[in-house]
């Protein structure tokens, strides 16, 4: 039975819950700022490639220098795609980075892993990312594939290319990269181009994003803004990510660290913009503070996910996808800490709307990569989609009818209507609700053992799709010619 | 036929009643042995279920529904075992202790026994020492099992016992304890026989008990 | 007079640099032996800094300010140091590393060294080898300290060592590196001589290697 037709007036639906750090004006208010201090103070840039394009682009060029006026600023936002589909291996678009979609995954460039056998921490292996390729591809939650480490037991100035490498035989999802340099990352484009069926294809659908880190405050290195304009140049997404941390590179303040943020993006922006208008960009910004004790860039910092809800706000504002942080740790070990600070972020980046949320495998500030860690945020993330979800108000959902049938003293569990709803729960996979002599009929595993063995088991088990014997030949093909090429540099040296 | 079974079986884990009633009028109609449609059929189904439930796969709501579904078929059969009395697995009586009205999970082990081919005594909520007693005299069941929820009720657990003990009758009976607050420890504590942390257990401890 | 270096070690830790400037002149004004300044006010404060620090009673914004009022009062000191040079600790040369243009870590590096009486050499960001191999000729230093935030820069810190080996210079100079990415495990991968985990504990190592 349903209830007498009814129109409504003004009735508003929050189809998720609502969650803004900043308000449209805040927003606009930290846009300017960041307008200001590239037209007044500018940014220092030393690449001689991307000073001559911002000489062109109309930019004050003065030495390293450069100071940007707003008009131009402005055009290259305007110019940038508010949404960037990313394909998997097979070029079926699976990441709609658009509006308030979320997606979770890994981060990159750990110089320690931790062996989810032995527990040791130590220097990752290619096999480890290999394994991380494998992980990425079995957990349901993670979207996107990145390397969890780099490898040291190759050529070192080639990591990058062996970490694609790895990562591209052993998952078919999404993969974000790095790279050391522009002749890397052309191998890289080409490995790819080899699995998508050539160049033009992999522009079409692209299953690769490119990643470049610039160094604030206002200071942009020769590699991490080549690299965004070779990325604008061969038409590939790509995050520009600044590091910020507040009190060290960046005002103590949170808007101040918004400002030199956003600010630093903008630089990138500006220059891939004006290689390429239309060129597709996510906005990143690893923003946190600086412990004022370690000087570490904190991981597990409050103010991490702080920040990046706040910067994710600004980058709706712009209309820019926005590459944001969570599920990392600056514990050392899967511990309670690991717990408090993956979770904290998880949930505040997912509530942010974040269209990539990165670093669900990020330990010890950065510095040591763990798939274990991967695996617990695999389940936080679980979580989190189910709170996203909101909570259903219709007369389905109501169920008065259902309560009237049931009755005082009744119960639901035999209803239909249960049947119908109740896999709405989020069901866990590695949180524990038995029965304490359930879980001790189990062998009173902790939560740290049970990831453990999920992880072993998701490495001994899980087997990603092969790629074709003839694309594994040419991307081993573009390796060697790599090999060959540093070889010959170091002789030349 | 073992098509016809396998039908039936599905209709059972899927928890359709209607669909599990018609197929086994139709195989009454066709002349089938009630006692093959109740193990290749009905039993067989509700295994399936049992199994799914204890690996994660189904859920309370899905086994409530398939006990339901299963004792639909049953209700037809039951009459027509003519001479062949299904052989019960036991008589079980159960309650939800003095003072304490949650009867969720007790009504849930119920169906779960009488899905396992056990006979059920229902005792409700609310029952006192001297209701246990008086279905023990006039039902002769092999098992009695207490349910509690609440921990300001659970040591009525205990006195129900002490009872029994009194009337010498707790060598008669085997005692089971389950609910929220309860444990293996508790159990123990107030000499039960066993206890059982969730329904699914709670069959296979009475198969136990009574074997 | 002892009330007096009290009042200057107090505006050392408080980091007021121009109440130090303030005290230290009128010291001076009142022909206090500058060597007194120094050891009883300045350094006696700075030592109180680097105490609380350690213990997390002080954050590095506020030994850096420390740190710079303590320099503010050495400036005017260090001329009227006729004759009795004020004996250095020794000479260091810091350096970001190729392509590495995060400097935050090693002028904080350079910032205590200075305070604990090293005479700093800064080479500012993107130094390669060529640079410390130049400086190194240059400034003949004790310790040359390289420092890398990225991942990707982190590999010249070993071209660096390699090359001062090539140049037969390995063993005039010690090698500290740090930053984010570097740990004790590394530096001994690469063949530097220490590894300091923040710039506090980057002093230490310094006077370590210099003793």
């Amino acid at each position: 039975m349903t209830k007498s037709q009814y129109v409504r007036a003004n009735y508003q639906v929050n189809a998720t819950p609502q969650f803004h750090v900043l308000s449209e004006h805040q927003c606009e208010n930290i846009y300017y700022g960041a307008l200001e201090a590239l037209e007044r103070t500018g940014a220092e840039v030393h690449s001689r490639t991307a000073l001559e394009i911002f000489r062109q682009g109309g930019c004050r060029v003065d030495g390293n220098r450069v100071r940007f006026p707003t008009r131009l600023v402005e055009r290259a936002v305007s110019s940038t795609p508010s949404r960037v589909v990313i394909s998997d291996r097979h070029g079926h678009r699976s990441m709609f980075l658009e509006g308030s979609n979320v997606y979770y995954g890994p981060g990159p460039t750990n110089t320690y892993t931790l062996d989810p056998f032995t527990g040791e921490r130590r220097r990752p292996k290619k096999s480890d990312t290999v394994r991380a390729g494998i992980v990425c591809d079995a957990l349901p939650n993670i979207a996107y594939a990145m390397d969890n480490g780099t490898p040291m037991d190759v050529t070192p100035t080639l990591a990058d290319v062996h970490a694609f490498q790895a990562l591209l035989e052993n998952t078919v999802k999404p993969i974000i990269h790095w790279g050391f340099g522009i002749e890397q990352y052309q191998d890289i484009v080409e490995m790819a181009a080899a699995v998508a069926g050539g160049l033009a294809e992999l522009q079409r659908n692209p299953f690769i994003v490119l990643y470049s880190e610039s160094s604030p405050p206002l200071r942009h290195s020769e590699e991490a803004i080549d690299k965004a304009i070779f990325a604008a140049k061969t038409d590939i997404p790509v995050i520009y990510t600044p590091c910020t941390f507040a009190g060290g590179v960046a005002p103590a303040t949170m808007a101040g660290s918004l400002v030199i943020s956003v600010a630093d993006f903008l630089v990138g922006l500006v220059a891939g913009q004006l290689v390429r208008e239309g060129a597709s960009f996510i906005m990143g910004g690893l923003i946190s503070t600086m412990d004022m004790s370690s000087s570490i860039l904190s991981y597990g910092a409050t103010e991490l996910s702080l920040l990046s809800a706040g910067l994710t706000d600004v980058a709706r504002h712009m209309k820019i996808p926005m590459f944001s942080t969570g599920g990392c740790s600056d514990s050392k070990v899967i511990d309670v800490q690991t717990g408090i600070e993956a979770a904290f972020s998880i949930l505040i980046a997912g509530l942010s709307g974040a269209s990539i949320v990165h670093d669900c495998n990020y330990m010890e500030y950065g510095a040591t990569g763990s798939l274990e860690l991967m695996v617990m945020d695999d389940e936080i993330i679980g979580m989190v989609k189910r709170i996203l979800e909101g909570i259903e108000v219709d007369d389905e959902h109501l169920a008065v009818d259902v309560i009237d049938a049931v009755g005082p003293g009744g119960h639901f569990l035999g209803e239909m209507h249960t049947m119908a709803h109740f896999r709405d729960f989020w069901a866990p996979t590695l949180i524990n609700r038995l029965r304490y002599d359930g879980w001790k009929a189990e062998g009173s595993k902790t939560m740290g053992q049970r990831i453990r063995e999920k992880t072993q088991n998701i490495i001994n088990t899980h087997k990603p799709e092969k790629l074709p014997d003839e694309v594994l030949r040419q991307i081993q093909t573009v390796v060697d010619r790599a090999e060959a090429r540093e070889a010959a540099k170091k002789i030349s040296k | 036929m073992s098509k016809y079974f396998e039908d039936l079986a599905q209709s059972v884990i899927a928890g359709q009643q209607e669909r599990v009633k018609e197929l086994t009028r139709q195989a009454l109609d066709a002349g089938t042995d009630p006692v093959e449609i109740i193990n290749q059929g009905l039993i067989s189904g509700m295994n399936v279920v049992g199994a799914r439930f204890k690996v994660g796969q189904m859920f309370v709501p899905e086994v409530l529904m398939s006990a339901r579904a299963m004792n639909g078929g049953m209700e037809l059969v039951k009459p027509l075992l003519v001479g062949q009395e299904l052989p019960s697995a036991g008589k079980v009586v159960l309650g939800t202790v003095k003072g304490d009205l949650h009867d969720i999970g007790k009504n849930l082990v119920g169906m779960m026994l009488e899905s396992a081919g056990f006979t059920v005594v229902n005792l409700g909520v609310d029952a006192g020492p001297e209701k246990f007693l008086q279905a023990i005299k006039e039902h002769k069941p092999g098992v009695i099992g207490l349910s509690a929820l609440l921990t300001t009720t659970m040591l009525s657990m205990k006195d129900t016992i002490e009872v029994l003990k009194e009337e010498g009758l707790r060598t008669e009976v085997k005692v089971i304890v389950g609910g929220a607050p309860i444990s293996q420890d508790f159990a123990e504590e107030i000499g039960a026989d066993g206890f059982a942390p969730d329904a699914a257990s709670a069959t296979d401890l009475c198969k136990k008990l009574l074997a």
